[in-house]
């Protein structure tokens, strides 16, 4: 694009336009450099958009300008109004937006592991893309026509498989169209491809509850089973357990959640899988339980904290639990052990009982 | 007034001790390139900068608030600069049409630069009205941090203006867009209009227990906080949710649970932190989730060492910090990466207040010497 510019002020065209130059008085912060073609572009825009017009070149304006800066919201508006005074072909526009939004999203990949002389360097990636977006949701909406939608965003996610608009976009999508049907079987997909695509898991939690259909408790079953396996699979993923226990935080009855958890646990612990979040969930079943007043787990013997571990009578079986968990804290996967006075003090603050029988505080292993 | 009170900004701190400050700083810290990267960036930016032409005002927040953390802020940009620098900001403030003020009532606040190509009137009380030409929150909010770091004591800003758009920006379900009938309503310009509010020492403009109501309805099942409901738990809008709850005092109504979310921040943390489950550490992290844990009390619980082992990863070269190691640095993770050492007490920086997200002695400045605050808030009705 760059390569063929012609100055608008070289072009017949527009001779009836008086350009107008950015002020920006004696002294501005932040120049940027910009390059003599946009200067040129912008000068003619701010001509024309403040005037409202609304015409085949301001259009042709709003391609150009759009082609070296996708992240003017302001330019998207004024294109949105002239597209629709116009009466364009929306489904060109369509395309207009697939082109550059898949080019942009391969971009994303590539420039920012070039280094720092790489004339691609973007430095605002996280500018534009919500405005594309929005953009596109407008067009797709006034079309009434979802049929490039779920395949566009397919593509996007095989670039970059946790893009966060791409996935607001498909929440849009599935939503107004009525779409929802597909999006287990493909997110079964995604989560054979990377059991630890967060996004997938957010994304399956949302298909589930937020659906035209409230689900079964049979249904629900089955999904904890699914995630379950997951978990097996990969029992140091976080995305899986956190599924997990927002699945069963929707159940209705509380005990029968904690009893699922409680013995899924147990049946890892007893295949010697090593797994922060394992002794995490461990934590979160004492604790719920102790709150319903069932003082069993923590009367056991040593209560695993977050951060650290307090000692009450001492289990073997529990012990090993802690000494698993500080192993988590030398991989650095969770948070630390308390490491000084003002954290030793918040600890005791924050527990329930008293640590005078505490077996240990542990030290940072980091 | 103004010029007046930029010259006497934050006299109290001589540059003797900035430069005992300077010589303070670990080996490792590359203070001085970071000011030097800061300061040529504050007077003119690459072409690659080219999208930011709409967010330039935000662009020079991170440079004064980095130059500010990093306690050379009077020492390096003199009381004339200043100055100017203060009059440019107050030539992007769009106010009342002076015809109709009704005309700009949907468009009041700052633009984030002098694009739309409008003269350069500092000292404007209205603006004519020109379409297509708005105020936008994101960029109100830098202005108006940008101003209280430069000195100048808001006595140009129009009040009464910006929390009236305001109130047209907020949608139904309680979250708000950047400007008047754009479709980006999220969290981010919740926490906009929140330190916009905190900043005017005003909430007319912020309808409180919808955005309470709206940050609820941004957790999820993880207990992160998410751009918009039913997203995915995000570090940056974890940030925005919990330092607008902070603003608002509202943490007991906005909170689904405290300690959940305390555990998944700081699940988080790797050497650095990443911004969601199963994703690589990333400078800005540090500061948006160490922000919010600091607003939660609980950044103790964070293992300072290996977070700041990544922030040395990530700083670089040519002064900066760059979002991951081996990268080219930009602007806002060099300011998130000075913010986050500033947070942890890095010997020489100033303390920040994660909450407004400038120093401390800003925050004070802010306080005692702004036309807003000394008149008291404004009563809500």
């Amino acid at each position: 694009m760059a390569d063929a510019f012609v100055p608008y002020n070289k072009r017949p065209e527009w001779q009836d336009i008086t350009p107008i130059p950015q002020d920006d008085g004696p002294n501005p912060l932040v120049l940027i450099a910009y390059s003599s073609d946009y200067t040129d572009a912008m000068n003619y825009f701010r001509a024309i958009s403040s005037k409202n017009e609304l015409s085949e070149r301001a259009l042709d304006l709003t391609t150009q300008i759009i082609g070296m800066n996708p992240a003017h919201y302001t330019i998207w508006n004024y294109r949105q109004n002239l597209l629709l005074a116009l009466n364009k072909d929306l489904h060109a526009e369509l395309e207009f937006i697939d082109e550059l939004s898949k080019e942009r999203s391969k971009n994303y990949q590539v420039w920012y592991v070039a280094s720092a002389v790489n004339p691609d360097f973007r430095a605002t990636h996280y500018i534009s893309p919500t405005i594309t977006r929005h953009h596109r949701q407008v067009v797709v909406e006034r079309l009434n026509d979802s049929s490039r939608e779920l395949p566009f965003i397919a593509y996007i996610l095989e670039e970059d498989s946790k893009n966060y608009h791409a996935w607001s976009y498909r929440q849009w999508v599935i939503t107004r169209f009525d779409l929802w049907s597909g999006e287990l079987p493909y997110l079964d997909e995604l989560l054979i491809i990377d059991v630890r695509n967060n996004s997938a898991w957010n994304h399956r939690y949302f298909v589930v509850f937020e659906g035209p259909t409230k689900p079964t408790q049979e249904f629900l079953e089955k999904e904890i089973e699914f995630t379950k396996g997951k978990i097996r699979l990969a029992p140091n993923n976080q995305s899986s357990w956190n599924y997990l226990k927002g699945i069963l935080a929707r159940s209705p009855n509380p005990t029968t959640a904690d009893d699922i958890l409680a013995s899924f646990c147990a049946e890892l612990r007893d295949s010697e899988i090593v797994s922060s979040h394992l002794l995490a969930s461990l934590v979160d079943v004492s604790e719920a339980r102790a709150k319903r007043g069932d003082k069993t787990s923590l009367n056991q013997g040593v209560k695993v904290g977050r951060g650290g571990m307090i000692g009450y009578t001492g289990s073997p079986r529990l012990l090993y639990d802690a000494w698993l968990f500080m192993r988590c804290f030398e991989t650095c996967l969770i948070f630390m052990p308390p490491v000084n006075t003002r954290l030793a003090t918040t600890w005791q603050r924050s527990t329930t009982r008293s640590v005078k029988n505490t077996g240990c505080i542990a030290s940072r292993t980091c | 007034m103004t010029s007046h009170s930029a010259n006497s900004t934050h006299t109290q701190v001589s540059s003797h001790q900035d430069k005992d400050r300077a010589q303070n700083f670990a080996s490792d810290f590359s203070f001085k390139k970071h000011v030097a990267y800061f300061k040529r960036s504050l007077s003119m930016l690459p072409y690659n900068y080219t999208e930011t032409d709409t967010s330039r005002m935000t662009l020079a927040f991170f440079c004064l608030s980095g130059l500010e953390l990093l306690g050379v802020l009077d020492e390096e940009i003199s009381a004339a600069d200043k100055q100017d620098y203060v009059d440019w900001i107050y030539a992007q403030q769009i106010l009342p049409d002076t015809a109709d003020p009704s005309l700009n009532e949907l468009h009041c606040g700052f633009r984030g630069s002098s694009w739309p190509g409008r003269p350069f009137e500092p000292n404007a009380t209205h603006t004519t009205y020109q379409s297509y030409d708005s105020g936008n929150l994101a960029n109100t909010y830098s202005a108006l941090a940008n101003l209280i770091l430069l000195g100048d004591d808001l006595s140009r800003v129009n009040r009464d203006a910006i929390v009236n758009t305001m109130r047209h920006l907020q949608q139904k379900d309680g979250s708000f867009v950047p400007t008047y009938g754009s479709m980006e309503s999220d969290l981010r310009f919740v926490y906009a209009a929140c330190i916009i509010s905190y900043i005017l020492n005003d909430w007319r403009g912020v309808d409180i227990p919808k955005a309470v109501d709206y940050i609820r309805r941004t957790q999820t099942y993880e207990f992160g906080i998410a751009q918009s409901p039913g997203e995915e738990a995000h570090g940056g809008s974890t940030f925005c949710g919990i330092a607008a709850l902070a603003l608002t005092g509202k943490f007991d109504e906005g909170l689904v649970s405290r300690k959940d979310t305390i555990y998944w921040i700081l699940s988080r943390q790797l050497d650095g932190f990443q911004g969601r489950s199963n994703k690589p550490s990333d400078t800005c992290y540090s500061f948006w989730l160490g922000g919010a844990l600091e607003i939660l009390d609980s950044f103790q619980f964070v293992n300072s060492e290996c977070n700041r082992g990544f922030l040395m990863t990530t700083q670089t070269m040519y002064g900066g910090f760059a979002k991951w190691p081996d990268c080219p640095p930009d602007l806002l993770h060099s300011y998130m990466g000075i913010a986050s050492l500033s947070l942890m007490h890095e010997p020489g920086l100033r303390e920040v207040d994660p909450k407004v997200n400038i120093s401390k002695r800003a925050v004070e400045y802010l306080k005692t010497q702004t036309v807003f605050w000394r008149g008291g808030p404004v009563p809500l009705k």
